[in-house]
């Protein structure tokens, strides 16, 4: 954040707060929150950004339960022992009830079981998809305090398929990133693609860090596919798909919503990606959503594409929100305990930009309850703190992606069970 | 005041545990001079199988023997000291930057195949499922994490002692004569082999025994924690605390694995907002220097290696002899 | 199958450059450089920006070559960043290595190296961003040179290829023809000894450095050029330029070139064998079956 929008953000915090009388005493005192993300990874930095982006806007709307947010960032370093242990500073001595991160499942599993669930802290991963969550809540472990943005990889993996059935493809190569991510979307595309009468080729895994990925794509084209399906991220993705259109690979490319990044793009070349289709959870059917993205484009001079970032925008949103319904000094427990108050499908729908804080604002303290429309779609929690939303197919165009359809819920869950 | 004092525990825990495998590697290279590469499988070794062991049965993979913890741990060690059996007698013939190399490839192999082999290990999604021992009863707040600390300190303290022994004893003086001239150790009708093999495994158990503690700490394991930056920070640590001496190997790790974690924690207390998202890199930078300059000015580590060899035997000899006079 | 061979080769030019800087001075000096391949990311930065500063200079520069996406920028930037590169090499040698070399043992300086190469690392992404570039974003297509068995070729890796074996040519007549390459060999044998025949070595140990350095750079530059450059490249190649090395035998330049090579096909053909997920072990694999047989690589020798 630079240093005039910073001061642009306390000076129209200040506004805000005379403009609504009292609050401005208010500003004198200051909520920590704790984030741990990689912000020495590639991917890793936008996340953050977006994030302390999220706590401006908050800060812009009078902060949260009274006081200023001030986000204390760390770096993860990709490093479960890095990372637990920054978890545990932030915990114990910045005192903070509410974390957002991991990024990596990795990491943000062992900062759950051994930082926040043991103090009594809210955290929210904005990424971190492995079932494995999933699993610890049903067993009452994570104590309601885990919430993550990612919605499950079922959808996404559905809807690439559905993209394959429409567009007419008989055969589908595959690549995942080989991580927990990866390697659960890759296996319920395969399933869903074949359980379509759509032959999978050939199913590759793509190992990070690696310095070339010649093999891995002559081996993807081995099966000579109609179609490449690719759950990757962007610095793998723009070496595979170079290497694989310079191969003669197709230019049918489906492809997860990590790949949904302006370097990819660009790197690629617009011109090899006409018949390109990704997929991603969707954004609400309201103006705010675009609200949103002309927002954040005026901040980063990009629109928010990039694996995670709309997800850690939700994250940041929601944990704030829930903060500022559990009002002054709630411990991690409260705060996770009002996330369902502002993820009401009942409630008053309030858009994702520092306008919807401040009406969320007035309604939660009038005993109220939001609906917070999100970045990622009308976001809603189930028991374990799992996300389901709708999904769009996506393009890439000269500025950044447009949506070129829209499946709703109930649309995505009767085509997952007409596939099961 | 007791924030304070909650993550001190905790990062002793780390440290501590830390400390365990750099004792394991001292033996192996401090003493007798193997260039182990490949730390962090035999770390990684004890953490799985401590947790497969011991942990809750689980639907997708094997495990969820649910063993006591005090077995489930040492048959982590076990799996450790197995893996270093069958590592050592491929590779221990290699010498220094061969052998590195090998069982670098070792380590690799072990992370890829954690990864790869979801019936074996959960796969990318690592293992979970394991009940820290004895938390029904402690809860897990401070008081469990303060006892945890404490059964850590222990074992460090016991394989402290174990290894300061076994260094003054006549096999101790074997381990560094193979080290240093193994002709001679041969002519007087030793088995290097053998000796370097036994040495081998005896320091993979302890690097087992300290990823048995890690895994139970987290009460989670994932390929992530077995990659190859564990086997550099353990390897740092050592020669940072001092290659051969038990003491500084200890320190080594708690000025590290401190160094590690402060920089970071000092960029985002005192990093000035507009820098606040290239901490990561600033940190990775802080580190580089920190190890740089420790061996620039120190390249022999904190504490220098303690030739006791047969020396303190005369003189304590000569000291009773002495006392009788 | 064909196709995997080939690919190797290619890929294995590259490596293969990066382990004779690596091999000699692993030899010479006696310690494992882990920050060299980071001397491959100084060397595609430096091309980068000297190829936009000679585009922005004289504009016809920027045609690309024949079929090529190589342009005349950059390869005259390629030479201009060698010089640096090698002059990096001996920078970093004299501010860090040297002063730990006069003090401490093998393993001080192995980790100095480790901490130079993070500091490297962070820096470059620090100056660059953490996300990827190009010296090119055309997408040059591969010929196909047969249909059946198909084979695939992209010419910018056949030039690296050649330019690869030139520069290995002109290295060999260097060693085999010229005093200091006798000079060299001495030294990396017995260096009291050399120096007793009145040999400098400090002068032998800043050549290695600035022939390290160079083809390091020439072969970042190369890597660049067929893949993407972003501040973790050296990482990403760290390991099989090691890998080569060692498989090579320390000390062999001969044996670098070999080892890049075996290492490139073998990564290249583990896809053959294996699943893809276990592809990274397979250099490693290689090295290990290499070592059984022969426990110091194919050319190295025995060394007390």
């Amino acid at each position: 954040m630079t240093k005039t929008s910073f001061k642009r953000g306390v000076v129209a915090g200040l506004t805000t707060g005379m403009m609504m009388g009292g609050a401005a005493l208010a500003q004198d005192c200051t909520t920590k929150i704790g984030a741990v993300l990689p912000t020495s990874v590639d991917w890793g930095k936008p996340i953050a950004a977006t994030a302390q982006y999220a706590v401006d806007l908050a800060n812009e709307a009078g902060g949260v339960a009274g006081c200023k947010v001030e986000m204390v960032l760390r770096d993860s370093q990709v490093d479960p022992k890095v990372g637990v242990d920054a978890a545990k500073a932030l915990v114990d001595l910045d005192g903070v009830q509410m974390l957002l991160g991991a990024v990596s499942s990795g990491v943000s599993m062992p900062i759950l079981t051994s930082v926040t669930v043991p103090a009594g802290v809210m955290q929210m991963s904005c990424c971190s998809s492995s079932t494995a969550f999933t699993g610890l809540s049903q067993e009452g472990k994570t104590k309601g305090l885990f919430y993550r943005t990612f919605a499950t990889s079922g959808v996404q993996a559905a809807v690439g398929a559905m993209v394959a059935r429409d567009q007419g493809y008989k055969s589908v190569a595959i690549l995942y990133k080989n991580d927990d991510w990866g390697q659960d979307i890759g296996k319920l595309v395969a399933k869903d693609l074949e359980a379509l009468g759509i032959s999978v080729t050939g199913s590759v895994a793509i190992n990070d860090a690696q310095p070339s990925y010649r093999a891995e794509v002559t081996e993807a084209l081995k099966g000579n596919p109609e179609a490449l399906y690719m759950a990757i991220y962007p610095k793998e993705g723009t070496s595979v798909v170079r290497e694989w259109l310079s191969l003669g690979g197709t230019q049918n490319m489906i492809v997860a919503n990590a790949l949904k990044s302006d370097e990819f793009r660009d790197n690629v070349g617009l011109q090899y990606l006409g018949n390109t289709i990704g997929t991603d959870t969707a954004s609400p059917r309201s103006e705010s959503a675009s609200a949103f993205v002309s927002q954040y484009t005026a901040k980063f001079g990009s629109e928010p594409n990039g694996p995670g970032l709309s997800n850690s925008y939700d994250a940041t949103m929601i944990g704030l929100l829930a903060m500022e319904a559990a009002g002054t000094g709630a411990t991690g427990t409260e705060i996770a305990a009002k996330v369902s108050a502002v993820t009401d499908p009942n409630g008053t729908p309030i858009t994702a930009d520092a306008a919807g804080f401040s009406k969320a604002k007035e309604v939660l303290a009038g005993g109220g309850t939001v609906f917070y429309q999100g970045a990622t779609g009308n976001v809603r929690f189930d028991d374990n703190g799992d996300v389901s939303a709708p999904a769009v197919m996506w393009s890439f165009t000269e500025t950044g992606t447009e949506e070129t359809q829209y499946i709703s819920l109930e649309e995505v869950d009767a085509f997952m069970a007409s596939v099961k | 005041m007791i924030g304070l004092l909650s993550y001190l525990v905790f990062f002793a825990t780390v440290a501590a545990i830390l400390s365990i495998a750099v004792l394991g590697l001292n033996l192996q290279w401090g003493n007798t001079g193997l260039f182990n590469g490949g730390v962090v499988a035999f770390f990684g070794a004890g953490g799985y199988g401590t947790l497969i062991l011991g942990g809750t049965p689980q639907a997708d993979h094997l495990g969820g023997f649910a063993l006591p913890y005090l077995i489930a741990l040492s048959g982590g060690m076990a799996i450790a000291g197995l893996l270093a059996w069958g590592v050592g007698i491929l590779t221990l013939r290699l010498r220094h930057d061969y052998l590195a190399i090998a069982t670098f490839g070792v380590a690799v192999a072990f992370e890829n195949l954690m990864r790869n082999a979801e019936g074996l290990a959960g796969g990318a999604k690592g293992l979970r499922g394991f009940e820290r021992p004895l938390r029904q009863a402690l809860g897990d707040g401070f008081t469990y994490n303060l006892l945890f600390l404490i059964f850590v300190l222990g074992l460090l303290i016991a394989t402290y002692i174990f290894l300061e022994r076994l260094i003054r004893s006549p096999y101790g003086r074997l381990l560094r004569a193979i080290r240093e001239d193994e002709t001679a150790a041969m002519s007087l009708g030793k088995n290097p082999a053998r000796i370097r093999l036994a040495a081998f495994i005896a320091g993979s158990v302890i690097m087992g025994l300290a990823g048995g503690l890690y895994a139970t700490f987290y009460a989670f394991i994932s390929p992530q924690d077995v990659l190859p930056i564990l086997t550099f920070q353990i390897w740092a640590m050592l020669i940072v605390g001092g290659a051969g001496n038990n003491k500084g190997a200890v320190m080594g790790t708690f000025l590290i694995w401190g160094a590690w974690t402060a920089s970071g924690w000092g960029l985002s207390r005192f990093a000035p907002l507009e820098v606040q998202l290239y901490t990561g890199s600033l940190q990775f930078i802080l580190i580089g220097v920190v190890i740089v300059g420790m061996l620039l000015w120190r390249p022999q580590g904190l504490f220098e290696e303690k030739l006791v060899v047969s020396q303190s035997g005369r003189a304590k000899h000569l000291k009773q002899q002495g006392v009788r006079e | 199958m064909i196709q995997n061979l080939v690919d190797g080769v290619l890929v294995g030019s590259i490596l293969s450059l990066g382990a004779i800087g690596l091999t000699m001075a692993m030899h010479m000096l006696r310690f494992a450089n882990f920050s060299h391949a980071e001397l491959l990311s100084i060397g595609a930065y430096s091309a980068l920006v000297f190829d936009g500063l000679f585009e922005v200079i004289y504009p016809a520069l920027g045609s690309a070559i024949g079929p090529l996406s190589l342009t005349w920028a950059l390869s005259l930037a390629i030479i201009l960043s060698m010089v640096i590169t090698g002059a990096s090499a001996v920078l970093i040698d004299r501010l860090i290595f040297r002063r730990v070399r006069a003090k401490g043992g093998e393993l001080s300086m192995v980790f100095a190296s480790f901490g130079v190469a993070m500091i490297i690392r962070n820096i470059l992404g620090l100056i660059f961003g953490l996300g990827s570039q190009l010296y090119s974003k055309d997408i040059v297509f591969a010929m196909a040179i047969s249909r059946d068995p198909l084979l695939l070729i992209k010419p910018d890796q056949v030039f690296s290829l050649v330019a690869a074996l030139i520069i290995m040519i002109i290295l060999h007549l260097i060693l085999s023809r010229t005093t200091f390459g006798y000079a060299l060999r001495a030294v990396a044998e017995n260096p009291t000894l050399a120096q007793v025949s009145g040999i400098n070595l400090s002068r032998m140990i800043l050549l290695i450095w600035i022939i390290g350095g160079g083809l390091a750079a020439a072969a970042g530059v190369f890597y660049g050029l067929s893949n993407q450059i972003n501040p973790v490249l050296g990482r990403d190649l760290v390991l099989p330029i090691f890998a080569a090395t060692i498989v090579g035998g320390i000390g062999s330049v001969y044996g670098a070139v070999l080892g890049g090579f075996l290492v490139g096909i073998a990564s290249n053909l583990a896809l053959v064998v294996l699943p893809s997920g276990y592809s990274p072990s397979v250099p490693f694999l290689i090295i290990l079956a290499v070592l059984m047989v022969r426990p110091t690589g194919l050319f190295g020798e025995e060394r007390l």
